[in-house]
């Protein structure tokens, strides 16, 4: 038998067998060294970036990896710069976020079971790797698979704690509820088209003629999975739990790295599935399965009022910070429901530019919790002028998250924009901003808190070590660069935006 | 020095000064002071240049700087002045130090984030009064946000939080709405030229061929904008908490700067840029305008805080301004033009003169005084000078400008009606009657409460050196309006040239 | 095996699908509601089974294989948070764990 399709696969396969790779090699570390296990976060970071070399040695490759035997024309596996930008996204976050957790005091407190920490991060790299790509029903599901299992054990990792093991035990039940849910639709649209690739399902869906309603109800149920790994309304509800019970360094990367992927197959599966040709202005024309237009409008619009308007009563800033991912995921899918290159460029440019301003407010709510052991938004009483770097950087972060000029947030704001308008979409682009501005008050809250009241006896300066401040500054850069010039980002997200098969 | 960049070296004095202040310590604050002060007057200095090498009689933008930014949106650095510009740049970097001058003793704490964020303000200030491209505007008329957020969040009064937090919220939804109507303006740009562009030199072209409705649509959204901020009946509420929650500081730039945004905002791109829809609004606008002025002035009348009476007072000077540049004669906008310089130095006196009390005494209620003319002879007599410039005595400039602007209106075929003028006269009569008024229970009689004779003293030198060239400006726009005048009468016939090229057959 | 035609599986999976919704929605236990999202896998591997051999096409029944793996990796992991969850709150009752409203 001829295995030189595998060899060949393999080729587009690098940064997936570096991360599993580093699972096996980390798992074996924590084996030899466990007394010391100081090593282990620098040989995660060297994984990660390795796996990072073979990511940036993929752009502006494209091609299938482990075709398909009923037509070998397409394959599981799905390379191609779209997917290769997400997977970036994904390796940056993952430094940043192994940068937190060695600066995270709840993850070193359990020195024993670092090596299992590190080696399910790179479980949840690894899910997120595969799903960004993979084009075929079982690939997604077990990539889906991966990632949830991993982030689910991960959300408990302070496992002594209550909050975290119910954050755990509500991830669970909810990320298993939709991805069975995911698991039926899928049945089904396999039973429809009889294929389980994506593109061989278009081709089907495109020439037969199929029972709408079941087509539709199959969809809706794949979306539910989808749904639930970007927490869009109304899959939404674990998000703030998970997130608040998480250790934050974990939290940080469920709302970015996690979000990005599932965000990354959310468009992967309605590109390749249904759309059917797209025009000279970019815009996507779709199979008329149903009205996706006013369910992704509805779901989008719904996600970002009840993230924002939910986000207005918290007090724990995790918590807070946890519905304006939610919010956030509103906002990213009006990129979406433009379904046109522009949207998908304006996806691109906010993904970019989210991924510093989040980690940063989650990053600086970390260091502050190691301090005073609370994310209370009253225990950030006058810690602007206790701590002004601290106290700055995270008004910048905010700010950004607002979609204020002059930081980067407002770019990313602004392409969502003009898509709409370009769209002819005023009414939804509307609704988005007055959600902008609801926004804006509890944003703004923490600022008071931070700058307008008086520093009480219980607040403390909190100390900062070097490379804490060089992993601020480091995220910083980019908020206030992008603000001001961004011409590099959308240059890059332009050149980001093909998905193989159009 | 090369001409076309000294509005960017403008720019970049304030903005450069606030980063090097970051290297400051807190504790040095006499030096931060001076620091500000010094970088504030180098400004005003560089502006004087600018003023000098402007030439009036010409028309169109002069100083223009054009680098493109960002390429994919056509998006340009693009600054340029014409002589509303130049007159409201001066505006800007004439009041800021002195300002800085009068929270000298009034500011203690955080001297130095006080001193950067009014250093940040006026950057974000010059920035809007010369943009020519509405992306590089609308960035800059978002930055001043957070200072003046900051401004009255940290050093003001005791409600302080409440009014940082409305103001921010008011200004941010129509400020956001304005976002949309721009991104609009941009992509009909990029359909009609097949060229995205936000230069706005190129939108004067573009924005009158819109269809009417979606015009006016455009025209209520910029509208509503800088409506707010102006702020024009019934979306004023935000400014009386504002104004007296601010310090003294504050309101003053609040007074003096940040509300003539908004009539700039008007003159600049709702007039050129939807001049059908500006045709068919004005009545309207005008309306309430004139309501504006009324009610601006009964409110003040009833007032029991001295700093909420000259808040309301803004309203109500406000108003005439608005209905000056609605009017759409050359008169009228002239008046307009000089009415917003000169309310921003007589409220801007106003404020000083309250905020120099309020320091005292720690009271701002009129009841608490009474007879200080006695006590305080020379503090009296600035009040009377700000006040009678205020109301609009001949002679000084209040005059100038609220004759002009009724001039222009009584003469106005947009509004077509003298009620217009009839009204707002009578804004004038409430004016005198309120800050008359005021001045009688605060100043005439006997010393009410003998508290006073220990608190009160007289103006020092440094509170002199702040008042003596807003009162200079005062008389000299009141004797010798000319110099003024002249500097906006060729940019203000260009701006209704370019409005009547395009409604000339509406009017009949 | 052609006897039962393919509705009868279709509406055995349905069947087995909304049990698993229900018990998901309404049982309190969460050992229950454990085993109520495996019988909405095992309704889904049904599905694909019956399709797989009603099309003729093996890919189903691989697909079979991966979600039972799964499906034994998702109840290892869920079982072992719910021991945790036991051990801190002496309680398998979702109603009582409850740290987090609104």
């Amino acid at each position: 038998m001829d295995l030189s399709f595998i060899t060949e696969s393999l080729y587009f396969v690098k940064p997936e067998i570096a991360a599993s790779a580093s699972i096996i090699l980390l798992v074996l570390l924590d084996l030899i060294f466990h007394k010391n296990k100081t090593i282990i976060p620098y040989v995660a970071l060297a994984g990660i970036i390795i796996t990072g070399i073979f990511v940036v040695d993929q752009f502006n490759i494209s091609g299938f990896a482990f075709l398909s035997t009923d037509n070998p024309k397409y394959g599981m596996i799905a390379v191609d710069n779209f997917g290769a930008f997400f997977k970036l996204i994904i390796i940056i976050s993952s430094i940043f976020v192994v940068a937190f957790s060695a600066y995270s005091d709840e993850i070193n407190k359990i020195t024993d079971r670092l090596g299992e920490y590190y080696a399910l991060i790179f479980g949840m790299i690894l899910g997120m790797l595969v799903l960004i790509s993979a084009s075929d029903l079982i690939l997604i599901y077990l990539s889906m698979e991966l990632l949830s299992l991993s982030s689910y054990v991960l959300a408990g990792f302070t496992k002594l704690r209550d909050r975290s093991s119910e954050a755990s035990l509500k991830y669970l039940l909810y990320g298993a509820t939709s991805t069975g849910m995911m698991l039926f639709g899928i049945s089904i649209l396999y039973g429809l088209t009889g294929s389980t690739n994506l593109y061989i399902i278009s081709a089907a869906l495109q020439t037969q003629s199929l029972n709408l309603l079941t087509l539709a109800f199959s969809i809706i149920l794949i979306f539910a999975g989808i749904g639930y790994k970007i927490s869009s309304a109304p899959f939404h509800f674990w998000t703030p739990d998970v997130y608040e019970g998480a250790p934050i360094s974990i939290t940080a990367y469920l709302s970015v790295a996690s979000k990005a992927a599932g965000f990354a197959l959310l468009i992967r599966f309605i590109k390749t599935t249904f759309v059917t040709f797209v025009d000279d202005n970019g815009n996507w024309q779709l199979l008329q399965v149903f009205d996706w237009e006013s369910l992704l409008i509805i779901i989008s619009l719904l996600t970002m009022t009840l993230g924002n308007f939910t986000a207005l009563w918290q007090r724990n800033l995790k918590r807070m910070l946890a519905y304006s991912s939610i919010a956030h995921a509103g906002y990213l899918m009006l990129g979406l429901l433009v379904f046109s290159n522009q949207g998908l460029i304006a996806i691109l440019i906010y993904f970019t530019i989210y991924l510093f301003m989040n980690l940063g407010a989650f990053f600086i709510v970390m260091v502050i919790a190691n301090k005073t052991g609370s994310e209370d938004i009253d225990d950030y009483d006058g810690l602007g002028f206790k701590s002004s770097f601290l106290g700055v950087s995270l008004a910048i972060f905010l700010v950004s998250l607002t979609g204020l000029p002059p930081t980067a947030g407002f770019i990313g704001k602004l392409y969502l924009f003009i898509a709409l308008v370009d769209a002819k979409m005023l009414t939804v682009a509307i609704i988005a901003l007055l959600n902008t501005v609801v926004s804006l008050y509890y944003y703004i809250r923490v600022l008071k808190h931070m700058f307008l009241t008086s520093p009480t006896e219980k607040t403390e300066k909190i100390p900062l070590n070097f490379g804490q401040i060089a992993v601020i500054i480091i995220m910083l850069i980019p908020i206030l660069l992008f603000g001001v010039y961004f011409s590099p980002v959308v240059d890059l997200a332009k050149s980001y935006i093909t998905i193989l098969g159009f | 020095m090369e001409q076309s960049a000294l509005l960017t070296y403008l720019i970049l004095i304030p903005f450069a000064g606030s980063i090097i202040l970051f290297a400051f310590k807190e504790k040095h604050a006499q030096l931060i002071r001076w620091f500000g002060l010094f970088v504030s007057g180098l400004a005003f200095i560089l502006s004087l240049v600018i003023y000098f090498s402007f030439d009036a009689a010409k028309p169109g933008f002069q100083f223009t700087h054009k680098v493109l930014w960002i390429d994919s949106l056509n998006v340009s650095y693009h600054v340029g002045a014409d002589g509303i510009s130049v007159l409201l740049i001066l505006l800007t970097t004439f009041i800021t130090p002195l300002t800085l001058l009068s929270s000298w003793k009034s500011i203690q704490k955080k001297v130095k984030m006080f001193t950067i964020m009014m250093l940040f303000l006026e950057v974000g200030m010059l920035g809007v009064f010369m943009s020519l491209d509405i992306f590089l505007f609308y960035i800059f008329w978002e930055v001043m946000l957070i200072p003046m957020y900051f401004i009255i969040g940290i050093w003001g009064g005791e409600q302080r939080i409440y009014a940082s937090v409305k103001f921010f919220i008011y200004t941010m939804f129509g400020s956001l709405l304005m976002l949309v109507a721009i991104i609009w303006l941009a992509v009909y740009a990029s359909e009609v030229t097949g060229s995205f562009t936000t230069d706005l030199l190129e939108l004067y072209k573009i924005g009158p061929t819109i269809a009417r409705d979606t015009q006016n649509w455009m025209f209520l959204a910029f509208l509503l904008s800088f409506a707010i901020k102006v702020p024009l009946f019934p979306l004023h509420t935000w400014l009386p908490d504002a104004h007296v929650q601010a310090p003294t500081a504050g309101s003053v730039i609040l007074a003096g700067v940040l509300l003539k945004m908004g009539t700039y905002g008007m003159l600049r791109f709702n007039l050129p840029l939807f001049p059908q829809s500006a045709m068919q609004y004005a009545p309207f606008i005008s309306v309430l305008a004139v309501i504006g002025i009324i009610y601006g002035a009964l409110v003040a009348m009833v007032q029991t805080d001295m700093k909420k009476l000259v808040a309301y007072s803004s309203v109500s000077h406000l108003g005439f301004v608005v209905l000056g540049i609605f009017a759409l004669t050359e008169e009228s906008i002239q008046g307009a033009v000089i009415q917003m310089v000169n309310h921003g130095l007589s409220t801007g006196a106003l404020f000083l003169l309250v905020g120099i009390v309020y320091e005292r005494t720690h009271r701002r209620e009129i009841s608490y005084y009474g007879g200080i003319a006695k006590l305080v002879p020379v503090y009296a007599t600035a009040m009377m000078i700000a006040s009678l410039s205020s109301i609009g005595l001949p002679g000084l400039n209040g005059f100038i400008g609220e004759f002009l602007i009724l001039l222009g209106s009584f003469k106005s075929q947009s509004l077509d009606s003298w009620w217009f003028v009839i009204f707002g006269a009578t804004g004038v009569i409430f004016a005198a009657v309120y800050l008359l008024w005021m001045y009688e229970r605060v100043f005439f009689g006997k010393v009410t409460n003998p508290k006073l004779e220990s608190e009160l003293t007289d103006l020092n030198k440094r509170e002199l050196l702040v008042l003596i060239p807003i009162f200079v400006l005062i008389v000299w726009i009141g004797i010798y309006p000319s110099t003024f005048l002249n500097l906006t009468e060729v940019s203000t016939q260009s701006i209704l040239q370019h409005v009547s090229s395009f409604t000339i057959n509406l009017l009949n | 095996m052609t006897s039962i035609p393919l509705e009868y599986y279709l509406i055995l999976s349905a069947f087995m699908f909304s049990v698993g919704v229900t018990g998901v929605l309404i049982r309190r236990n969460a050992i229950v509601v454990f085993m109520c999202i495996e019988l909405m896998l095992n309704s889904a591997n049904l599905t694909l089974v019956a399709f797989s051999s009603f099309l003729g096409n093996p890919i189903g029944q691989v697909f079979v294989f991966f979600v039972m793996t799964v499906a034994a990796a998702e109840a290892a992991v869920g079982l072992a948070i719910i021991i945790a969850i036991f051990r801190n709150k002496l309680s398998v009752n979702i109603d009582e764990i409850n740290i987090f409203k609104w």
